[in-house]
């Protein structure tokens, strides 16, 4: 197990080295911070000199080194609009990108497995037949647009929740709700797959054959037996609740890491882009080595431990 | 899954519970801007999220009378040109800076030197190096030496906010940027960084104590989150709205459409020194002719923008009346276009960006391909966009729509570096313009420099570098308890404002 983890951080320092050298190649050739600065009308010389303090000057494989050395002692860089430590910067916001994150996959995660659990056992019910286009919907709205929505109906028309912002727990239902929408659907869409395989199976049939209880053999059989694809479907939705934050965060003006990129991304400020880039990417190589984990402890059949193989 | 649902609850209570709730007390106003401050520090930075808080925290040397834009005093009362290079500024007695401490001339010089410090590297160089040097002759008098007669000082000095050199001496820059200390109406109480600002009314206020005892300047940038924050009664105030969002805000009994025209023109700018058919003056006539300017502005942007015959507006030093514009004439367009030998129809490349309203480009695009003129958008993100356009190889393509604001209401800030040859966003270049522009911005003589701007408006009428279109009219959302008059030069300043009833 230990040296299972042990590889699989190095396996995930590599990943984060690749990504680094993808932002920075992408975010150098993406124009000039420094044009989006200053004041229009100022004179060239005053810009050169601008870009100089800020090391823009050097040549692309100089600032890459700095890059990199800075990267190994753990400092990702000055911000040039912010003009302080782009990691310092990210990691204020992080906290609200996790307490939406959380709160959307504890969403997704609550409302979605049972409801695929349900719409999977009673195929073709009523549970089913409703379950089912309140899946397709979900998977097909964009966020903004279901953000947009809930902010006019919820806000707007029935004044019951605020429109924007973050502070309280009113705050946060609008935006995790967005956010949430997208991986429910799949959620519950992949519990409903599971489970269904899972009753056609042999062991069911023997254990209610055996008299168990119908609910028993939902419980403690199937459900065991159907975690292993749900948990993986819902992991691999973290990419994409990283992915959603940029557009939930802007519409609720929620002072994320999303907004943060977005922001970063809009002034050219490279050292935020990149910083936001890799915390991001260290979360979801996080999440995959937890989940690859939680594999052993769901399913004693799986051994961790032998990568290479 | 019980226990990973009991654990996702735990860490999110967990993550809730160390943030604060920002208070509102009931002589509060809360202002939806489009983004977050880049800094506070008024040295620093340029953005206007960022000026729109702190000229509420800092006084300037000068300011601008909300009704007539006329420059008057704020921390000086009194000025006088010495000699055509030297400046004698009188500072206003008895001010005080929000930690009791007395404000004085030398804070003042300190104010420009610093951002005259290349080390300090303000993105504000550009508007104050001209000035060579920045004293306190005594503890009421600035004296300010320019390197050349500068006729746009004035103007320049109204930006100038005015930082405590002790406070800013004894503090270091990322300190001064998180808490800023001016003499303002207001003084920073919280700033949560990306969410928002809240500011307290200042009690000893030299101008009396504002009638709003706190203001929260909240970074929303969707559009549409901050219309909906007005309908919902969260904000008081939005900034950036669109034509669009006009009729929904009208629609809704308790808010109010605030506008206001702004200093900012809207143009077209062509290609003139490139490898461009835009080379040829009557196939820039022919473009000039084929837009329909008025139109677009009542159509595309509902009349929330005012036609203009040059760049400058009414209020721009500079402005002249007597400058004819051009008039929609589509036959005529097509019979210059036949004459250049494009007959057969033209393609043009529009070099643009996101940043700019796509609405506007692509109408431009539809009336120049009724003229026959084939319009191809080429579309770059900012960044790369500007480096395009300021090449000195003029290979950016054939037209380019902006808006220019110089922040200074003076003809130097705006058609100096739009057309003067060898400026990074003028391709254009004409000798007779250049001369003119050059002795205006070079005498305080204000009939002489009226002249000069005079000859040089008649160049670009006539030899059409680009096509003057409007005016831009800013317009905001608000309660209609707010009563507030949107200035030109688009300064937020809250204590000009009172809530209620």
């Amino acid at each position: 197990m230990t040296r299972f983890i042990a590889v699989r951080l190095l396996q995930a320092v590599i990943v984060l080295w690749g990504v680094s050298t993808l932002v920075f190649a992408i975010s150098r050739l993406s124009g000039d911070p420094v044009a989006l600065m200053v004041p229009q009308g100022t004179p060239p010389d005053v810009m050169a000199r601008m870009r100089h303090t800020l090391g823009l000057d050097l040549p692309v494989y100089e600032q890459y080194g700095r890059f990199l050395w800075g990267l190994l002692r753990g400092d990702l860089g000055t911000s040039y609009v912010q003009d302080a430590p782009a990691l310092r910067l990210v990691l204020q916001r992080l906290p609200y990108t996790a307490e939406l994150g959380v709160a959307a996959f504890g969403l997704a995660l609550a409302a979605g497995v049972p409801l695929g659990v349900a719409a999977g056992i009673g195929r073709g019910g009523w549970v089913d037949r409703a379950a089912l286009p309140f899946m397709l919907i979900g998977q097909a709205m964009p966020s903004f647009w279901t953000g947009l929505l809930l902010i006019l109906v919820v806000s707007v028309d029935w004044r019951l929740l605020p429109s924007s912002g973050s502070g309280s727990l009113a705050t946060l239902i609008l935006p995790a709700v967005t956010l949430a929408w997208l991986s429910l659907a799949t959620i519950a869409r992949m519990s409903r797959a599971a489970v269904l395989e899972e009753l056609d199976k042999d062991y069911v049939r023997t254990a209610r054959a055996k008299g168990v209880a119908p609910r028993r053999v939902i419980l403690r059989h199937v459900l065991r037996n159907a975690a292993l694809p749900i948990v993986t479907v819902a992991t691999l939705d973290i990419a994409n609740l990283l992915g959603g934050v940029v557009t939930t965060e802007s519409i609720f003006a929620w002072p994320g890491i999303g907004r943060l990129a977005l922001e970063a991304i809009q002034s050219r400020d490279y050292t935020v882009v990149q910083a936001v880039v890799l915390v991001g990417t260290a979360v979801f190589v996080l999440a995959s080595v937890v989940t690859d984990v939680l594999y052993g402890v769901i399913d004693p059949r799986i051994e961790l431990g032998d990568v290479s193989a | 899954m019980k226990r990973i649902a009991l654990l996702l609850v735990c860490v999110w209570l967990a993550l809730a519970g160390v943030r604060a709730v920002p208070a509102l007390t009931a002589a509060a106003l809360t202002i939806d801007l489009q983004g977050d401050p880049a800094t506070l520090d008024p040295g620093k930075q340029y953005d206007t999220n960022s000026y729109d808080v702190y000229r509420n925290i800092y006084d300037n040397l000068l300011r601008r009378n909300p009704a007539t834009s006329a420059i008057e005093g704020e921390v000086a009362t009194a000025w006088k040109a010495v000699s055509p290079t030297v400046w004698r500024f009188t500072i206003r007695k008895g001010l005080t800076f929000q930690d009791g401490t007395p404000l004085t001339a030398a804070d003042a010089a300190w104010s420009i030197t610093r951002i005259l410090d290349r080390q300090f590297n303000s993105p504000q160089y550009g508007n104050f190096n001209t000035i060579t040097s920045a004293t306190a002759t005594d503890p009421q008098t600035l004296t300010i030496e320019t390197a050349r007669p500068y006729p746009v000082l004035l103007a320049q000095l109204v930006n100038l906010s005015i930082v405590s050199a002790k406070y800013v001496q004894a503090h270091d820059e990322p300190d001064v940027a998180a808490h800023p200390m001016g003499s303002g109406a207001y003084r920073l109480v919280t700033w949560l960084r990306g969410d928002h600002v809240t500011l307290a009314a200042n009690p000893r206020f030299w101008r009396g104590r504002p009638r709003i005892d706190e203001v929260t300047f909240r970074a929303v940038p969707e559009d549409a989150t901050r219309v909906a924050d007005l309908q919902s009664g969260r904000a008081q105030l939005a900034l950036g709205l669109t034509s669009d969002d006009a009729a929904t805000i009208k629609a809704n009994p308790k808010l109010q459409l605030l506008s206001g025209p702004t200093e900012r023109v809207a143009y077209l700018a062509f290609n003139t020194l490139g490898d461009s058919p835009l080379r040829d003056a009557r196939v820039r006539e022919a473009v000039v002719d084929a837009i329909d300017t008025r139109a677009l502005a009542q159509s595309l942007l509902g009349g929330y923008a005012q036609p203009v015959r040059e760049f400058l507006t009414s209020a721009h030093v500079g402005y002249d009346k007597a400058i004819a514009g051009y008039k929609y004439d589509p036959a005529a367009s097509k019979r210059l276009l036949a004459e250049a030998g494009h007959a057969g129809g033209l393609t043009l490349v529009f070099t643009t960006s996101p940043t700019y309203d796509q609405r506007i480009v692509q109408a431009l695009q539809g009336q120049l391909a009724q003229a026959g003129i084939n319009v191809k958008i080429q579309s770059y993100d900012f960044g790369t966009y500007l480096q395009k356009i300021q090449s000195p190889q003029h290979d950016w393509g054939d037209l380019r729509f902006g808006q220019w604001s110089c922040a200074c209401l003076d003809a130097d800030g705006v058609i100096y570096p739009l057309f003067h040859t060898g400026s990074i966003w003028s391709s254009f270049s004409d000798p007779a313009f250049d001369r003119a522009v050059d002795a205006a911005r070079s005498t305080l003589d204000a009939a002489a420099r009226s002249q000069n701007y005079a000859a040089a408006l008649q160049v670009l009428q006539k030899d059409i570098p680009g096509l003057p279109l409007w005016q831009v009219i800013a317009l905001y959302g608000a309660d209609r308890g707010l009563r507030w008059r949107p200035t030109p030069d688009e300064q937020l300043f809250v204590f000009d404002m009172t809530l209620g009833g």
